[in-house]
């Protein structure tokens, strides 16, 4: 068909059809005047004879149009042509949408990075994390030691690849100051394995994961800051803890590994740990497990067949060595992706599906707006109808607005979202991984375009068919007498799915704040105010053995020594840190095996260590300077640790033997001296970890982390602190120097981030919720005016019909309340899965939140109420 | 399809047309005004019609339809299988009957 000169012809077409139909009525009225009936009533009786000549003009014409395209076009003129005519109902309905699509597609690009986006290399579906499948307890994934990690890397034909990494820090020297730079210590094959090819030079070999091989890829970022970017890199040596390691390449610009994560910026093999540091290389303790692994399946390989055939070989060496692999006989393999995506998943659907909750709060108002001007509009659709135009096409006149309306709406709603990813995402940063990279891009255009389809649909829906099942002509007849009833009751069911819906998202909303309240107010076990912690890259020769002590306690004098400053101490890992060293034990009255001992977090500190960081002794004594490698082995143990291991007994005094061991420490039975309060290792875990503390002196790993308790300020003596540092040794830099309540600030940025969402999105839901009940009483008092007015002239009172309205909105809420408590009673429990601590109880949560509803209520229906109550009875009489 | 038949015998303008058909067939057949015009366009638009502007013998201003060949091949085809389709009911009629005369 050729649409395009038809297009050029249609105006000619159009008239054509009109001037026929024109002279066909006058010619059957000429010959009807001929017959001898009046000029006048032969023209009528010609028109009534012929029908509907608009209709026919139109049904003419169409036949010649690509009729739905053209229509559509007509349509959106008037569409625009109505919204302009209407702005307060425009402004209402593109502004709710907005708020809705906007809210949606902003935590939908969040999704969108953190959950849905591959990971950032070639075939990445092939990508799995490997660890081992730990089935004490609760089955969980466990790391990987070495002995294990080359089993399976040697016995399997399922991968191309599996790759070991941990993570450690380098202390750069000798270009530029000395930085502490975050690294990674890898087998040969990560740049194989991801396919990735290095910006500069290569990756490793397999021949540099031997014992005295030292190279070194650095990182993107790094060669640009520390080395001009120099393209003669590869083969120079740099300063790496002050040991020569020779560069081999320089990775890609956007280069990330582990997965996702910027920050590390140098790679080196696994060489480092086959050196005999201990009594024994890292890479032949089969006990010691601190690797992390991914692996590239082989195409066409399941994960269910790469599980299956590592499961084999964990099973081998179970059975070969029980005391180090009976607890963990079985691999645990999973998408590598996951990995990245952790327990953020959850917490970020759950936003989602929140969010998703407004936008239907936002489409019952909308759809609320659009049955009160098409009930407005009666009059208007039957004059159309009865000049021609068909049902159908005004329903779909109708749909079109609605449509225009969406667009309008997400128009401005991704403007809105644009303008919000920032925000939210600098207030995430940090605590969900990947929130960095979300942005309003492609896929999350697609999807706010596909929301404007789905609330057109939503809240089209009703006034549409609502407008297919009355009589069009009826208001004609009536004057507008209006017949707000029928409407009435739809409108009343939404205003109740919105009070319904606005109270689960309230109730959810109070949930999280109420847990995150309780997160702040409970005891962190110590005192973070005044607290300054940081960290001291250590030359390599120092690390070995006892070698640091003596740095260690230089450091700690010179800083005592500062002005401001009441104690310093050094431990590892310091509180929040997280379970950094988990390690397992033999207690004395109930020896077990190796493979069923209990285990625990373990620390390592310094005497002052517990004044310093402010956790209170409760019973015995703390570490003194005599507790070194040639008195008595003892430990300390905290409050949740005695609870746990001995409970209901008098722990001092009770002797464990811990597997930690270094050169020059006795084995052996340990005697518990004292007993201390649970400081947090995890700020966000539910109960406190139990953990046992060593003297450092009597366990001497190297490094520990510095703690300074200052009188004043604690951010002010970080420039003294570096001061201190770079006198003793020019060479090893000062990193990660926070003050304690920021770290503890942080560690609550996740459940700030998921409360203070929600509680924006319960606000918007509640303001929309009072909108909606507003313009439905609102809308019902002015259809009733007149009813209302004739009560009034009859004699009832101001009060009576204040009643009178508000009983409406009483019934409504009610409804709203009944449908929606058992809708929030659901949603706590879910959101117990992502909250921490249920302090106040659930059923008080959903009452309270009914009682903000109650009130938003009431204020929301007073207005229209007062409206009504004060309605002249002689105005209302005339008002039709 | 009697539109096409009637133009067939002679071009004609639309109010005429409706006129005609109807007293082709005796007061029988009233085409609708509404449904004829509509046809017309159908009609112009497959190129079965050709219309044209011209001025009445009383001085009016007519489009005048006149069919095209291929509305005449058109309505043949039309009739022949319209023919079939009346022959059919003729036979269904007939055989209802038959068993009473057997």
């Amino acid at each position: 068909m050729n649409i395009i000169p038809q297009i050029f012809q249609r105006r000619k077409i159009d008239r054509d059809v009109a001037d026929e139909i024109a002279s066909h009525i006058e010619e059957r009225a000429a010959e009807l005047a001929a017959q001898g009936m009046a000029p006048a009533d032969a023209l009528l009786a010609a028109r009534r004879q012929f029908g509907n000549a608009t209709l026919t003009a139109e049904q003419s014409r169409a036949v010649w149009r690509w009729a739905p395209f053209e229509e559509l076009l007509a349509n959106l003129r008037y569409a625009v042509r109505q919204l302009r005519r209407a702005p307060a109902f425009a402004t209402a309905g593109i502004a709710t949408l907005a708020l809705g699509i906007g809210a949606n597609t902003a935590v939908f690009s969040v999704v969108n990075a953190v959950v849905l986006r591959p990971l950032p290399f070639p075939e990445p579906g092939r990508l799995v994390s490997v660890a081992s499948r730990n089935t004490r307890g609760i089955p969980h994934p466990d790391q990987l030691s070495y002995p294990e990690f080359f089993a399976l890397r040697r016995q399997n034909a399922a991968f191309e690849h599996i790759v070991s990494y941990r993570d450690t820090s380098m202390a750069l020297s000798g270009a530029g100051d000395a930085v502490n730079v975050p690294a990674q210590i890898v087998s040969w094959d990560l740049f194989d394995a991801l396919r990735v090819r290095p910006a500069a030079g290569r990756g490793f070999r397999p021949n540099e994961e031997a014992r005295d091989q030292r190279v070194v890829v650095l990182g993107y970022r790094l060669w640009h800051e520390r080395f001009a970017a120099d393209a003669s890199i590869s083969g120079r040596t740099i300063l790496l803890d002050r040991e020569p390691y020779t560069v081999v390449g320089v990775a890609p610009r956007d280069f990330a590994f582990p997965f996702e994560n910027p920050a590390v910026q140098l790679w080196t093999t696994l060489a480092i740990d086959a050196r005999s540091h201990t009594k024994q290389p890292l890479t032949e303790q089969a006990g010691s497990r601190f690797l992390q692994a991914f692996g590239r399946l082989r195409p066409g390989v399941t994960i269910q067949r790469g599980q299956t055939q590592l499961d084999s070989v964990a099973a081998k060496l179970a059975r070969e060595d029980p005391d180090n692999y009976a607890a963990v006989a079985g691999t645990w393999i999973t998408p590598a992706v996951d990995s990245v995506i952790g327990d953020a998943r959850r917490p970020v659907l759950i936003l989602l599906g929140a969010v998703g909750l407004v936008l239907l709060i936002a489409c019952a108002n909308v759809a609320n707006l659009l049955l009160a001007r098409t009930a407005e509009r009666e009059r208007e659709f039957a004059v159309r109808a009865s000049i021609g135009a068909g049902r159908a096409r005004i329903v779909r006149q109708l749909l079109t607005e609605s449509f225009f309306l969406a667009i309008a709406g997400s128009a401005a709603g991704v403007l809105l979202a644009i303008a919000c990813v920032r925000a939210v995402t600098r207030l995430a940063a940090g605590s969900i991984p990947r929130i960095e990279q979300a942005s309003v891009d492609a896929p999350v255009l697609a999807f706010s375009v596909a929301l404007a389809f789905l609330t057109t649909v939503l809240f089209s829906f009703a006034p549409a068919v609502r407008l297919a099942r009355i009589e069009l002509i009826s208001p004609l007849k009536e004057a507008a007498r209006g017949n707000a009833a029928s409407g009435g009751r739809l409108r009343g069911a939404f205003v109740v799915v919105q009070i319904a819906l606005g109270l689960v998202l309230l109730s959810g909303a109070g949930f999280l704040a109420s847990s995150f309240a309780h997160l702040l107010r409970r005891d962190a076990g110590f005192r973070p105010e005044g607290l300054l912690t940081f960290s001291i890259g250590m030359p390599n020769e120092l690390t070995r053995g006892a070698a640091h002590l003596p740095f260690e306690s230089r450091v700690l004098d010179r800083l005592r020594a500062l002005p401001g400053v009441t104690s310093t101490a050094a431990g590892v890992p310091m509180p929040l840190a997280g379970h950094e060293i988990i390690l397992s034990f033999n207690i004395e009255e109930r020896p077990s095996s190796p493979s069923n001992r209990p285990y625990s977090d373990m620390a390592l500190v310094t005497p002052g260590y517990f004044r310093t960081i402010g956790i209170p002794l409760l019973e015995g004594r703390e570490f003194t300077e005599t507790d070194d490698g040639q008195s008595e082995p003892v430990l300390v143990v905290n409050r949740a640790f005695a609870d746990k291991f001995f409970p209901g007994e008098r722990v001092i005094g009770k002797r464990i033997e811990p597997g930690a061991t270094a050169d020059g420490v006795r084995g052996g039975m340990r005697e518990i001296v004292g007993v201390v309060a649970n400081a947090r290792q995890d700020p966000l875990g539910a109960a406190p970890d139990a953990i046992y503390y060593y003297a450092e002196k009597q366990l001497p790993w190297c490094c520990l982390h510095y703690a300074v308790r200052t009188s004043g300020s604690a951010a002010a003596i970080q420039s003294s602190i570096r001061a201190v540092v770079a006198q003793i040794d020019p060479t090893a830099p000062v990193y990660n120097i926070h003050p304690m309540e920021a770290s503890l600030s942080d560690a609550y940025r996740g459940p700030r981030f998921q409360m203070l969402l929600l509680g924006a999105f319960a606000v918007i839901a509640l303001l929309l919720t009072a909108v909606g009940l507003y313009g439905v009483l609102g809308y019902a008092v002015l259809s009733r005016t007149r009813e209302i007015g004739v009560r009034v002239a009859l004699g009832a009172n101001p009060s009576a019909v204040l009643r009178l309205v508000l009983r409406q909105a009483a019934v409504q809420v009610a409804c709203g309340i009944a449908l929606g408590a058992s809708g929030a009673a659901a949603g706590n429990r879910l959101m117990k899965t992502i909250v921490y601590a249920d302090a106040i109880p659930q059923s008080f949560l959903v009452f309270a939140a009914c009682v903000v509803i109650v009130i938003t209520a009431t204020a929301a229906a007073l207005i229209p109420a007062k409206r009504a109550a004060s309605v002249d009875p002689v105005q209302a009489l005339r008002s039709d | 399809m009697m539109v096409l038949r009637t133009l067939q015998r002679a071009p004609l303008h639309g109010y005429a047309l409706a006129q005609q058909i109807k007293r082709l067939s005796n007061d029988l057949l009233q085409i609708e005004e509404g449904s004829l015009y509509p046809a017309l366009q159908r009609m112009l638009k497959d190129g079965w019609l050709k219309a044209n502007w011209d001025v009445s013998p009383t001085g009016r201003r007519i489009r005048v339809y006149r069919i095209t060949p291929a509305g005449a091949r058109h309505l043949e085809k039309e009739v022949s299988s319209f023919e079939r389709m009346l022959e059919g009911i003729r036979f269904v009629l007939d055989g209802n009957q038959s068993p009473e005369q057997a």
